[in-house]
């Protein structure tokens, strides 16, 4: 079995109102999937329709192999959630509530708790209403990577975080992937997806757009190009602006013939990849 | 222990729980306290006096022995009325109130059933309403000697606390059962105070008035206090009727928790 989470044609209706709108999703074992879109998207509620929290209005959806519903405690054993709003009591600390959580899944390998919370630089000592929301979001990592779940369902989760912090994150990611992990994160922040995802889909108005690896996304992406000469050329002064897609190779050698003071490609990031998928959307709307 | 649900729920409240123990308790000892004053021939006269239509609706109809007493002030209306406020807070907070303030959601993902969480939650408010009225139990027992109430026997008063628990644990079941069911506290309050206002009528009134008579037996008041636990112990039925209505409610609330969407 190679889908670690499939979804058909999955709808979602709060009363009227449309969340998932025939919703499909493949994701495939010991990848990183990058789930993408704005907020509003159906991202929330595509994962709390993993986790059983809410039902589907309509459509077939698995987790390793199994429906939601069906699956219950059993299923739940064997993934790790980190919630996009998380909420709990102030009262107690950060190791109490974790001490909770482990023991509600059965356990937790010793020394675990503490290394992961030593690595993000969490101190598990101190009541969790004094910690600060990049702090708490600490919590929220800590308990989804624990027990080292078979797959890691992450909405949002590097809110709050601190660039160092995220980076740490980042490196947890990349270890659960190595340990033949499945990791699907929702993020409206393209950035921390490109670094860490193996594929990305495109959520918008409750259908997924687009699914491509993160590497052929690059490939089709379209880089900014400005080549700055010694002498005027005839390109009306001495800077070249373009756009390029696909392969470099025309443009070097058109190159070759003039003196090249510099030349700087700029690597597009997702966020521009995204909106080109708008457009797309967009126009074909129209 | 305190790492399951129904041991963190307890250990989180335990602020709140201690705190609801020493006012129901200063409470129940602040009328016992009184007794003295009121086991005098003025004040039995004084009673006479009141018609006896009004003396049945406030439920004093004997209220210069210390059964009596006790029985229409610290387990009469006050007792009762403390436990009910309290049932509905611990019981509206145990599912719904940890939903409104969207703490429920990371729980229910765990490998954890909702029928469980809802069966420990409402296992520890149980253990909760035990816990104090066994307090209360204790301090009038304490205090019986100094203020004559040695008239109630320390069994008596143990049977009318454990009356008084799970009079209170039907209510904080409906608070539990009416807040998982709808996610709401705000229905979980509104179904206590319904029931509670009406119970109390129809226990204390419903006999007085022709065709109204069977309010009473539908009434948790009357599987409360009917049997007179303060003058004959323990009330086996009573206690199990009660019991067992809290936990049909809890399961009806279960049924729809477990089917329904868990808001944000």
């Amino acid at each position: 079995m190679t889908e670690m989470i499939q979804a058909a044609g999955l709808t979602k209706f709060y009363g009227r109102r449309r969340g998932l709108d025939g919703l499909d999703l493949e994701v495939r074992q010991g990848e990183v999937y990058g789930f993408l879109g704005p907020n509003g998207a159906g991202k929330t509620t595509t994962i709390r329709i993993l986790l059983d929290l809410i039902r589907p209005s309509g459509g077939q959806v698995t987790l390793l192999g199994e429906v939601p519903r069906a699956g219950g405690p059993a299923l739940r054993r064997r993934i790790g959630y980190l919630p996009g709003d998380f909420a709990v009591g102030g009262g107690q600390t950060a190791g109490e509530l974790l001490a909770h959580y482990a023991h509600l899944r059965g356990g937790v390998a010793t020394g675990r708790i503490r290394s992961l919370a030593d690595g993000l630089d969490l101190d598990l000592e101190v009541r969790i209403g004094s910690l600060s929301k990049g702090n708490r979001q600490k919590i929220a990592v800590v308990q989804a990577f624990m027990h080292e779940p078979e797959l890691l369902i992450l909405d949002e989760p590097t809110t709050g975080l601190d660039p160092i912090i995220q980076q740490r994150f980042l490196e947890l990611v990349a270890e659960a992937r190595i340990a033949g992990q499945t990791v699907f994160m929702s993020s409206h922040v393209l950035s921390e997806v490109q670094q860490s995802a193996d594929r990305v889909g495109i959520v918008r108005d409750g259908r997924m757009v687009a699914v491509e690896s993160v590497d052929v996304l690059r490939a089709r992406a379209v880089r900014r190009v400005e080549v700055r000469f010694d002498a005027p050329v005839t390109v009306e002064g001495e800077v070249l602006r373009c756009r390029l897609t696909g392969r470099a190779d025309a443009l070097v050698k058109a190159l070759a013939r003039y003196d090249v003071a510099s030349l700087t490609v700029r690597e597009p990031d997702l966020e521009e990849l995204f909106l080109t998928y708008y457009r797309e959307e967009t126009d074909h709307a129209a | 222990m305190r790492r399951s649900v129904f041991g963190k729920m307890l250990w989180d409240q335990r602020r709140s729980l201690l705190g609801w123990a020493i006012g129901i308790t200063a409470v129940g000892t602040f009328y016992a306290a009184f007794y003295p004053m009121v086991n005098t021939p003025e004040m039995r006269q004084a009673l006479e006096s009141y018609p006896q239509g009004m003396l049945e609706a406030l439920g004093m109809t004997d209220a210069t022995s210390v059964a009596g007493y006790l029985g229409s002030t610290t387990f009469g209306l006050l007792g009762p009325t403390l436990i009910i406020v309290f049932a509905a807070a611990i019981g509206g907070s145990a599912i719904a109130g940890d939903e409104e303030q969207g703490r429920l959601d990371l729980v229910l993902a765990h490998p954890i059933s909702r029928w469980n969480v809802l069966a420990q939650r409402f296992a520890a408010i149980g253990a909760a309403m035990l816990g104090v009225c066994l307090i209360l139990a204790a301090t009038l027992i304490a205090i019986s000697g100094p203020f004559g109430l040695g008239e109630v026997s320390p069994v008596n008063f143990v049977a009318t606390s454990v009356q008084l628990a799970v009079f209170g644990l039907l209510f904080g079941g409906l608070a539990i059962a009416a807040g998982a069911a709808s996610g709401r506290r705000s229905v979980a309050f509104a179904l206590v105070a319904i029931v509670g206002v009406i119970g109390f009528f129809g226990n204390n009134l419903g006999p007085s008035i022709e065709g109204l008579e069977w309010l009473q037996r539908l009434s948790p008041f009357y599987y409360y206090s009917g049997g007179e636990p303060l003058r004959n112990g323990f009330q086996a039925i009573d206690t199990g009727v009660l019991l067992i209505v809290a936990l049909v409610l809890v399961g009806l609330g279960g049924l729809r928790f477990d089917r329904r969407d868990v808001a944000v």
